[in-house]
């Protein structure tokens, strides 16, 4: 069937559905880590209507790492911001409890900053060896 | 590679619309890019474990082996066999999804309280019977990770696949024909731009040549 749009309209629909599948395992909601201890299968809604479910034995590495009050403050799971051409990546945090597992994965003080804590591809390898379900990756510009 | 190029209107608009449309896909690629290093890097890292529990679990199914030849041998096949066969657990496995950077993986998880658990038989064996049902358990446990990992690394595999060709489709065609029909376009523009200087020359040389006849 003839049809007006061009193979690049075609080309941009599908780059732009390309786009949303990168993005599309980000959660709808953050559970804390006392939250996700508790239930039986942790797991939390994505926004393409999956779900993204929790290793328990992360979860417990992560609840040895961090007392009670930073168990309730910690958001599962990290998100970590990919920017693109950038060799470092930013974990957003606000309270800083990303700051300290990061300390712990890593074995070494992580760049704390305004907005969380940044980290290095060349020790990306390390954290999502450590924490495979407990982090997630974002695509930005 | 030859560059096809796509001109519908070869107007100044379209030539607007098709320098945003090269940006929005330089930018598309960048993010495409990155996607690939980190599924790749996931992929290599999956190999790694993969590897890992593998060599782990040749070496529980050997130790597995030899703990039940030598309760085979002390017992008999007789007695070995009759514990087998009255031996029972409860097994139980909770299935799920992760995602990385877009990919659905599997996880497999044996439910809580399972490693723990015993497979000896309600009589109560000997102890040879007894390890070797324990070393099977372990083998139990590394082959449902290894499961994991192992549909982890085909999933993985063809996502990479996938976004190798969109990249390398971005790279050699859709950026290259972008680029030739900009090009062509504002080549064609700037022909029109001298055709249009050259023919108000002859124009007014014409009014010129009239208006000396005039006088």
């Amino acid at each position: 069937m003839p049809t007006d749009q061009g193979p690049d309209d075609v080309i941009a629909r599908y780059l732009g559905g390309e786009i949303s599948t990168m993005n599309a395992q980000l959660p709808k909601v953050r559970k804390t880590l006392s939250e996700l201890l508790h239930e039986e299968h942790p797991r939390v809604p994505c926004l393409d209507g999956s779900e993204h479910s929790f290793k328990l034995d992360e979860l417990k590495f992560l609840a040895s790492i961090l007392d009670d009050r930073e168990r309730d403050e910690l958001l599962l799971p990290m998100i970590i911001e990919v920017h693109s051409g950038r060799s470092e990546m930013l974990i957003r945090s606000r309270q800083g409890v990303e700051a300290k597992v990061f300390a712990r994965v890593l074995d070494m003080p992580v760049a704390v900053e305004k907005t969380g804590v940044r980290i290095y591809r060349s020790q990306l390898g390390s954290v999502r060896r450590t924490l495979k379900t407990a982090t997630q990756y974002v695509f930005t510009l | 590679m030859a560059v096809k190029i796509h001109v519908t209107r070869p107007t100044k608009i379209e030539l607007a619309r098709l320098k945003k449309r090269l940006r929005l896909a330089r930018r598309i690629q960048k993010i495409i890019k990155d996607r690939l290093s980190i599924l790749v890097m996931e992929f290599l890292q999956t190999v790694r474990e993969s590897a890992e529990v593998r060599e782990r679990l040749l070496k529980e199914y050997d130790d597995a082996y030899k703990a039940l030849s030598l309760s085979v041998g002390y017992h008999g096949y007789a007695q070995v066999e009759q514990a087998l066969m009255v031996s029972s657990m409860a097994f139980s496995l909770h299935a799920a999804t992760r995602n990385v950077a877009g990919v659905r993986l599997p996880t497999f998880q044996m439910e809580e309280g399972q490693e723990t658990l015993s497979w000896l038989t309600p009589g109560g064996d000997s102890s040879l019977i007894e390890y070797a049902s324990s070393t099977a358990q372990k083998c139990l446990a590394s082959t449902v990770e290894l499961a994991e990992l192992q549909s982890a690394l085909e999933l993985l595999g063809d996502e990479i696949n996938k976004v190798k060709r969109v990249n390398n489709a971005l790279e050699y065609v859709v950026i290259p024909g972008l680029d030739a029909t900009i090009k062509y376009l504002s080549m064609k523009f700037e022909e029109r731009d001298r055709e249009e200087v050259a023919r108000l020359k002859y124009v007014k040389l014409l009014i010129e040549k009239r208006e000396a006849y005039a006088y």
